[in-house]
């Protein structure tokens, strides 16, 4: 075997690292220790110097392993790793010590942090002897995408990717594609007709071969991984299995239901309605009460189940919008009329939004603040010499004042909720629920249309609320996403992977039930267990459950992890000696 | 106690010269550079909120508008261009005649025409009286019998019973003011402060010393002002209290105090009145950008008595009895209409209730303060 030769490589991380751990000091101690051939610190080892002084050094030094003391592996071992691989060398001869999330941003005491550093170090140096060359593999992608939700989001990736000719399965549980666009009239700020923006885009799904369009469908289960997946529906009573290499979820959003705010009575007075039923009547051209009379007085009462600890913390973020929108289609419709807005903050902050504030607040509209989270507006009954049918009562933040405000109808500007199945659905794709229920991006700012899930991609208002256009671009990001991965042709999976030491195997099975990706599967023939590959996630659940020690996880073996906590140990009593 | 919201009051205020209420947004902007702003007295911001949500017994409470002179910051500083001063300026108006219980300043404000009939109609009745009732024998000896004892005391008891009308309809909006701003918002004032507070209306009546905080052009303003609230003052003094010692057959030496007091009162109501008329004409400062009907009636009224009044006092010194008994008869036709109209109804009520306004407003201040003390005292 040949010599093992250590590059050792310490980091200031500017001042993260270096005001509280002595670097230089580490690097130099560090020196000493049992086959590190070379010791240094540098300001940012992420730096292009910083990775090019490795790869230096590896070629100078002939080095067959590095550490790395810096931040987190989450954050840069990737970085390092490629660094690894410019020299030559295999990128899993590489090991990480994390002083800084570990050490110097959590501690206080400059010599105490140094101490610790030494110790994460010398495990390090512990483990990376034992590490071992890994190849990488990959897999072929199929080229087919299982979009699930047929409304503006699933629509604009489904024709994104059916346009350049790849395969989509397009999946609606609703009889008909449009989803909640279908029951809109206009849109704001610039009073598109929301029917002719959908309408040609659902006839253009409908006559493209690429897209397979299953309506009245859900998927219950789904196995597989990035690049490879398959799951069986059903339609026309018979099964059919879709195989598909990604995966859009663009199940939307659902109206809230304001039947449990108890000032709003909204069961019990017929022109108490949602914002879903007064576009409804916008859509069919008039706006009338339950009597069927013209409305004097229009109220309408922004964040209904929004920005409330009641109800959703979040903002809605299309309602105030909406609700303007409104008032420029009532104040059209009925120019006499009286149109009140209760509102907590106008929030204008799309493009064209701030335009249409400021266009609408010219059509006399009465803007009332209210405190949407303490101190919510009373629908009451008003009594015949009232002359309106319901009167509000609220505490109008902007004058100090209690008011009362006539009204014939009004209007509930409810918020988005995830849909009902959201969480079982997303254990099904593998795509986990924020506090809110939508469900979580793989990186909030920069990147908010993956998932943590590889191949699996949320987009629209399943991931949170979002009007049209965002819906659009997180749609077709998504699709750009995917057509990249279709057209390089392959995926590189997991090489982490646990193996079966067949000769230790006794056939218990234990691993098999334990197992969260149903990779590993049992040979009746050889009464072995077997492990599948690629939907091996390298998580370690069968190797610290196997009671023979049969299955070895690579790159995560016995042998390693206890060098390591050996290394971390002998170091520790060490310096406690001193 | 809760308001019903009024979305038609401000298309009523419409008529009192209230524009752009739809553009303000509640920035603050305002309020914040007011060089009158005062701690939780919000204004012009709370003013302006009052209107478009047309709180009808809020804004009859609120006498922030009389304590706004108008310097024309606010609406400088507006990034909506919502006008506040102008705003504040048409609630004087409007509030002027929610003071007014007899009815006519509401009928002059919102519909011209009555304005004008009334003052033909007194400007006429002037005339009609002196042709029935005058001897026709004095008018070529007018400029002794001017200062006759018989005429003066015509003219005197005419002079005081327009006083004591005047003065009543004044007095008892002032009283109806008090009702509006005081007591029907419930605001408990500790009785000694009404007599505390008393040494405030004869100061700020004679020094317009808050209307010097507000003067952002210099001090031009504020002379302007001064000289034309002096020169008004000490003429209406001098001709309703000091008629016969004021208009006399003797014609004295220029420097006798008589005739030192009516130059000066002369030409503070000549500069003032130009300073106004110009500015109101050129449109450059803010305070004259916007001009209702009523300010304009005021002005020229008040120019018109005036230079009639000058010209009477020339003829006479240059013995013409025809041409000062013209111009005289003129002179009060002029005159009776615009004390009758402008001062307990129009625009010159405000020397009244901008005065009143700032007493009002230590007492207010008196309540809440108190108010805020046992509050302190009951957490204690």
């Amino acid at each position: 075997m040949e010599e093992t030769r250590i590059g050792l490589y310490v980091c200031w991380c500017g001042t993260n690292i270096a005001k509280m751990v002595d670097v230089e000091n580490v690097a130099k101690e560090m020196e000493s220790m049992p086959n590190v051939v070379v010791s240094k610190d540098y300001k940012y080892m992420c730096s292009d110097p910083g990775q090019d002084l490795i790869i230096k050094d590896i070629k100078e030094h002939n080095l067959n392993r590095v550490v790395v003391s810096a931040c987190s592996p989450r954050i840069h071992e990737i970085t390092f790793r490629k660094a690894l691989e410019n020299a030559g060398l295999n990128p899993y001869m590489f090991e990480m010590a994390n002083i800084r999330e570990h050490d110097s941003w959590v501690h206080t005491d400059r010599e105490e942090a140094t101490r610790k550093a030494k110790t994460l170090i010398a495990g390090a140096l512990n483990r990376v002897r034992w590490h071992e060359s890994l190849e990488k593999r990959t897999v072929d992608m199929n080229p087919a995408t299982l979009i699930i939700g047929g409304g503006i989001a699933g629509i604009s990736a489904a024709l994104e990717i059916a346009d350049s000719g790849k395969k989509v399965y397009l999946i609606e549980k609703s009889d008909k594609l449009g989803g909640h666009l279908l029951n809109v009239d206009l849109t704001y700020p610039y009073m598109y007709s929301a029917q002719e923006m959908i309408k040609p885009k659902i006839d253009r799904i409908e006559n493209n071969p690429d897209i397979d369009v299953f309506l009245n469908t859900q998927i219950e289960d789904l196995t597989g991984y990035v690049g490879n997946f398959q799951t069986k529906i059903s339609k026309d009573g018979a099964e059919k299995e879709l195989k598909f290499g990604s995966i859009i979820v663009a199940t939307g959003l659902k109206a809230f239901k304001p039947d449990t705010i108890k000032g709003y009575d909204y069961t019990n007075f017929p022109n108490v309605i949602t914002s879903v039923e007064f576009e409804a009547m916008l859509k069919s051209g008039k706006i009338l009460t339950k009597e069927g009379k013209e409305p004097k007085n229009i109220f309408i009462i922004h964040c209904v189940g929004s920005r409330n600890h009641d109800y959703h913390e979040y903002c809605s973020r299309t309602c105030c919008m909406t609700a303007l929108k409104y008032s420029n289609q009532i104040r059209s419709a009925l120019p006499d009329s009286h149109i009140y807005h209760a509102y907590a903050d106008m929030r204008a902050f799309g493009k064209g939004c701030e335009e249409l504030y400021t266009k609408t607040s010219r059509k006399d509209v009465i803007f009332l603040m209210y405190d949407q989270k303490n101190d919510l507006p009373k629908i009451k009954k008003a009594s015949v010499k009232d002359k309106c049918e319901m009167l509000i009562e609220l505490n109008e933040k902007l004058s100090g004042e209690s008011v009362e405000v006539a009204a014939d109808m009004v209007i509930l500007m409810v918020a988005m909720e995830s849909q009902d199945n959201a969480k079982t659905l997303g254990q099904t794709v593998g795509v986990s629920l924020c506090g809110n229920e939508f469900y979580i991006e793989k990186h909030p700012k920069l990147d908010p249309v993956a998932t943590t899930t590889d191949g699996v991609y949320v987009v629209g208002s399943c991931q949170s609320p979002k009007d049209i256009p965002d819906s659009v671009s997180q749609a077709r990001a998504a699709a750009a996403r995917i057509l990249a991965k279709i057209n390089y042709g392959t995926v590189e999976v997991e090489v982490t992977t646990a193996v079966v030491n067949e000769e230790l195997c006794c056939g218990c099975q234990t691993c098999v039930s334990v197992c969260p990706y149903t990779a590993i599967s049992y040979d009746d023939e050889k009464n072995v267990s077997v492990v599948n590959e690629v939907l091996c996630k390298g998580c370690g659940t069968c190797g610290s459950a196997c009671p023979t020690g049969a299955i070895k996880c690579r790159h995560y073996t016995d042998q390693q992890i206890l060098s390591q906590i050996e290394g971390l140990l002998s170091k520790s009593l060490e310096l406690q000696e001193v | 106690m809760i308001q019903r919201v009024n979305p038609d009051l401000k298309k009523y205020l419409v008529k009192y010269g209230i524009q752009d209420w739809n553009e303000c947004f509640h920035c603050g902007n305002c309020t914040a550079i007011c060089p009158l702003t005062d701690q939780g007295f919000l204004f012009p911001r709370k003013a302006i909120r009052q209107v478009q949500m047309g709180l009808k017994t809020s804004l009859a409470s609120n006498f922030d508008p009389w304590l706004c002179y108008y310097c024309g910051e606010c609406s400088e500083t507006c990034p909506r261009d919502a006008n506040p001063g102008e705003l504040m300026m048409s609630l004087r108006r409007y509030l002027t005649s929610v003071y007014d219980w007899t009815g006519f300043s509401k009928l002059f404000y919102t519909k011209k025409i009555w304005e004008f009939l009334t003052i033909i109609i007194l400007f006429i009745l002037v005339i009609a009286s002196f042709v029935v009732w005058f001897p026709k024998e004095q008018i070529a000896n007018f400029t002794t019998y001017i200062g006759d004892h018989s005429f003066l005391k015509v003219i005197e008891a005419g002079d005081l019973i327009m006083a004591a009308v005047v003065a009543f309809v004044l007095i008892s909006n002032i009283f109806r003011m008090w009702y509006l701003t005081i007591l029907k918002p419930k605001y408990k004032v500790p009785f000694i402060e009404y007599f505390r507070g008393i040494y405030v209306l004869p100061g700020v009546f004679a020094s317009q010393i808050s209307f010097r905080k507000c003067d952002t052009d210099g001090r031009l303003y504020w002379v302007n002002h001064l000289l034309l609230m002096t020169g008004y003052t000490l003429m209406f003094i001098l001709v309703v209290v000091f008629l016969p010692k004021f208009q006399v057959s003797e014609v004295y030496n220029w420097y006798h105090w008589q005739r030192l007091l009516g130059y000066y009162a002369t030409f503070g109501l000549l500069f003032g009145l130009s300073a106004m008329f110009i500015g109101r004409w050129r449109k450059k400062s803010e305070k004259f950008k916007f001009s209702h009907l009523s300010d304009w009636l005021f002005i020229i009224m008040l120019f018109l008595t005036t230079l009639t009044g000058i010209l009477v006092h020339i003829f006479r010194l240059a013995d013409m009895p025809y041409a000062t008994y013209y111009l005289y008869i003129i002179h009060l036709a002029v005159l009776v209409p615009m004390i009758c109209v402008e001062v307990p109804f129009s625009k010159w009520s405000h020397l009244a209730y901008r005065p009143f306004s700032i007493y009002f407003y230590y007492l207010k201040k008196a309540a809440l303060s108190k108010q805020h003390k046992s509050k302190l005292a009951a957490a204690a």
